[in-house]
Order: structure tokens, then sequence, then C-alpha cells
């Protein structure tokens, strides 16, 4: 997907938001777009979705299926969340056993199975939040944008969110993301633009192999540094998915902890979901790591 | 389109706004339609309001839907697409409501002179014709055309009149034959008219669904 000479004003005579925006975003890709407030980062965002047409230059190669979390969600909808969800499917193109299937397993994976049947003009700010980011992952998009997505969201539902980018960019979607956490998906990204007073330049990413842009699948063959986790006294069962896929190495006659190996570009991710998760972190240790 | 349709239906109907435009045609046939009136007479009465009824719904369905989650169905189905189920919801719906009343204005009427088929096609194609003009003056004055809701209801009203009252509107044109046909007991279906409605209606359905991702 491309844009060339993108602009965008509000209205027929309104100021120009953005100027002569050339981005490339091939699939398989993260991207990062940073930018102070006001900058025209939510008008980029609006424009790569489809949401709103560019005035000047054009859009080439948006995928058919893609999916959008605006930065704030608080609807009030006359649907449950779960009706809600099962209506975007459809919209979405699936058919209505997999709609409803797929809401149940999203609201399940963020923590919000228990209000499918609330309705949405009921909902806690975070708990709308997360029928936002649902309906966007319900029908396996080929690209996402997510603005600000991750406002709002408790921890567990972070790093889930956090594993569901991964797991996009994985499957080959193009992810397009801005947060103001600086340490959201830090090194990952496989391209950082910024937007400054309506223009949109590439920085550089800094954790970045200047060899080569890896993608995901390269990064599992390459090994880096990886951390061990020692965890004990969870509540219940591990969550079925953890962010980073670890190594699970269950606990040995004796021994109470259970260790996860997992990439250090995870661990941060991997930890957030162990203590949201109620379990106890008893020990660290990297190994491979070049001091 | 469908499930976009199904949507916006649901939309419309669990938000309980239909209510009010439905209640307005109510009255207007209340008052305008008596038991046992020339049934030609009667269905332009029916046609006639159906008109602004056509074009409040097709507002309401246009903007009671919140921007944020205008926005994520936009992402999934595109602007255009999103925008064109929104107006087609509140034609049908109110198109819906025209059918059932011109039917039972039919039924309820005094029928001599013209057969009851007779009566209830030309009534149907009229009734159409009004709810078809309604459509594009609701959708002109909304979204993405007019967005300060004080301008848009006063537009409305406005539209709605000059549609009813302007000479070569289609609307005026098939209300008017009922009304001629009733002085002369001759029902002739406005087939005219109603292709002419259909016409506009399209076109500016087509300008509002290429405009709503480039004006907003």
């Amino acid at each position: 997907m491309r844009l060339e000479h993108v602009g965008r004003r509000h209205g027929l005579r309104g100021p120009w938001v953005l100027r002569e925006v050339g981005l490339d975003l091939p699939a398989g890709t993260l991207v990062r777009v940073l930018g102070t407030n006001g900058t025209g980062k939510s008008t980029l965002l609006r424009i790569v979705a489809g949401v709103d047409a560019p005035t000047d230059g054009r859009v080439t190669g948006r995928p058919d299926r893609t999916a959008y979390v605006p930065e704030r969600f608080p609807v009030a909808l006359p649907f449950t969340a779960g009706d809600y969800l099962v209506h975007l499917g459809r919209i979405q193109g699936l058919g209505p056993a997999a709609a409803r299937a797929g809401a149940g397993e999203w609201l399940e994976r963020f923590g919000a199975a228990e209000h499918a049947r609330t309705d949405m003009a009921e909902l806690s700010k975070g708990t709308s939040q997360k029928v936002a980011v649902a309906q966007a992952l319900l029908a396996d998009p080929d690209l996402l944008v997510l603005d600000e997505a991750w406002t709002g969201l408790d921890t567990g539902a972070r790093a889930e969110l956090d594993a569901a980018v991964r797991e996009r960019r994985a499957a080959g979607a193009t992810v397009v993301f801005v947060d103001h956490d600086p340490r959201r998906l830090a090194g990952e990204a496989d391209a950082v633009y910024e937007v400054a007073s309506g223009r949109v330049r590439e920085k550089a990413p800094p954790e970045r192999d200047p060899a080569g842009t890896p993608t995901g699948a390269d990064e599992e063959a390459t090994p880096g540094p990886r951390v061990r986790i020692a965890v004990s006294g969870g509540r219940g069962p591990l969550p079925g998915r953890l962010p980073g896929a670890p190594v699970v190495t269950a606990p040995g006659p004796g021994d109470t902890a259970t260790v996860l190996t997992v990439d250090a570009a995870h661990s941060d991710a991997l930890l957030a979901a162990l203590l949201a998760a109620s379990w106890h972190i008893d020990h660290l240790t990297t190994e491979g790591v070049r001091v | 389109m469908t499930a976009l349709l199904r949507y916006q239906t649901g939309l419309l109907l669990r938000s309980q706004r239909w209510l009010a435009p439905l209640l307005l045609y109510a009255a207007v046939l209340g008052v305008g339609v008596t038991m046992g009136e020339p049934v030609l007479g009667a269905l332009g009465v029916a046609a006639a309001a159906l008109l602004p009824v056509t074009a409040w719904s097709v507002r309401i369905c246009l903007t009671h839907e919140p921007p944020a989650a205008r926005s994520v169905v936009a992402a999934a189905a595109g602007r255009g697409r999103a925008h064109l189920a929104a107006l087609l919801t509140g034609t049908g719906l109110s198109a819906l409501v025209g059918v059932v009343a011109v039917l039972g204005v039919t039924a309820f009427s005094d029928r001599r002179g013209v057969t009851a088929l007779a009566a209830s096609t030309t009534g149907l194609l009229a009734a159409l014709a009004c709810a078809l003009t309604g459509a594009a003056v609701g959708a002109l004055a909304s979204r993405p055309f007019v967005l300060a809701p004080g301008w848009s209801l006063a537009a409305l009203v406005l539209g709605s009149l000059l549609a009813l009252a302007t000479t070569g509107s289609p609307a005026k044109h098939a209300v008017t034959a009922l009304i001629t046909g009733a002085r002369t007991l001759t029902a002739t279906p406005p087939w005219l008219a109603c292709a002419a409605a259909a016409v506009l209606a399209a076109a500016v359905a087509f300008c509002a669904c290429r405009a709503s991702a480039r004006l907003e």
C-alpha cells in the first residue's frame, strides 16, 4: 500500500493539515507514527484507514480488510457489546457463525467476556475501548490502524493487544500505530515516521540493524538475547496466549517455580501479562546479552 | 451491503428515533384524511406528507451514529458504502410506512369511480415519488453538505416545502396528478414523476457518497 503526494485540508477552504505526504506501507510490517499533539497524526491515520479521502494525491493498494481503532470510543450505541461485535464482524465479511465465535473469542482474550450482554452505553471507558480493539481484530484484517488504541486498557489487555499486533504482522498484515508511550512495542517497528507541521518524514528506527529491516519471520530465526523468568503461585493456570510465545518449563519434583524463556524484545510484555494474571515473579535472568 | 443495512436498521429501530417522524406522519394522516372521503384526494395527502417524513428519517439515519462508530464502519466497509447504507435505510423504512398508509387509505376511503387496483397503483407510485424526492432533500440537508444542526433543520423544512410547491418537482407532479384525478375521477399512475424522482435521488445519493469522505 502506498500514499503519493497526499494532502488533506478540512472542508473546502480550511487550512491544510497534511501536505505532500509520501508513504510506503508494505505488507507484513509494523509502522510507528510519532508526533506531538495536533500535528496531524490522527488525520494521517484516518487517510491510511480510508475513513477520510485525501484532498490531494492518491492512496493505492489499500487491502480490502481494513480495521481502524479511533482514539476515543466512548460510544453510546443501542446494542450490547456482543451484538455490536457481531454486526461489525458481518460488515467486515464474516459469516454469522464466524462473527459470533470471533466476538466471544476476542472479548475473552481482552478479559471482557462477562460484558458481552452489557449495553454499549453502560460500559466503562476501559471496557468500551476493549470492544473497540476487539472489533478491529475480529476479521483478521490485512491493514490494522491503531490510533492510541492502548489508552484506557488495563495491563493485561495492553499485553494482549501487543501480542495481537505481533500476530497480525507475522500473518502478513500491515500495522500502523500511534502511541504516546515510547516503550510501546519499542524497537519492533520496521519503520518510524514523524509528523511535524503538516509534513511526514521517516526516522531511522534506532534499535534496528542497519544491514536490513528484519521481518517477524527473520526475528524468530536469529537468536537474540533471551530472558528467563521464574514464576510461581498463580491463582490459576498460565494464560493461554502469552506475548512472545515463551518456552515454558513446568516445575520439577520438589521445585515450585515454572520457568519461561522468551526473546528480550517480548520480556516486558510477558512480565506484564504474568503480573496481570496474579503470578509471582521469583527470579529474572538474561542469557546471551552483549554488554 | 446486507450487513451494513442490517446494522443501520438495528441502529435506527433500537434507538427509537424512528418514532418522531412516524408520529408526525400519523398525525398528518389523522388530521388530513377522513373516513369515506374520495380515495384519490386522500392518497394525495398520504403521498405529500411522506416527503418531509422521509427527509427527516434520512437525516436521522445520517446523523445519529456517533462519529467514532461511523469511522470504524467507514474503515471496514468504505465511507461511501456506509453513507449509502444510511441513506437506503432511512428511505426504505419510511417508504415501507408509506406503502402501509396507501393500502390503508385505499381500503377505508370512498372508491366510487375508480377501482381499488387503479387507486392503489396510483397511490403507491405517488408515494414512491414523494419518498424518493424526500430522500434527496434529506440527503442534501445533512452530512456532508450541511453540518450545523440548526441550518440542517432549516434546510430540511424549507427543502421539503419547496419540493412540494415548486413546478417541475417530481413530488409536486405526482401529488397534483392525484388531486386533479380526485376531481375528474380518473386515476393516472404518475410513472414519469416516479422515474424522475428515482433519477434525482440516485444522483443526489451518488454525490453525497462521493463527498462524504472528502468534505468532512
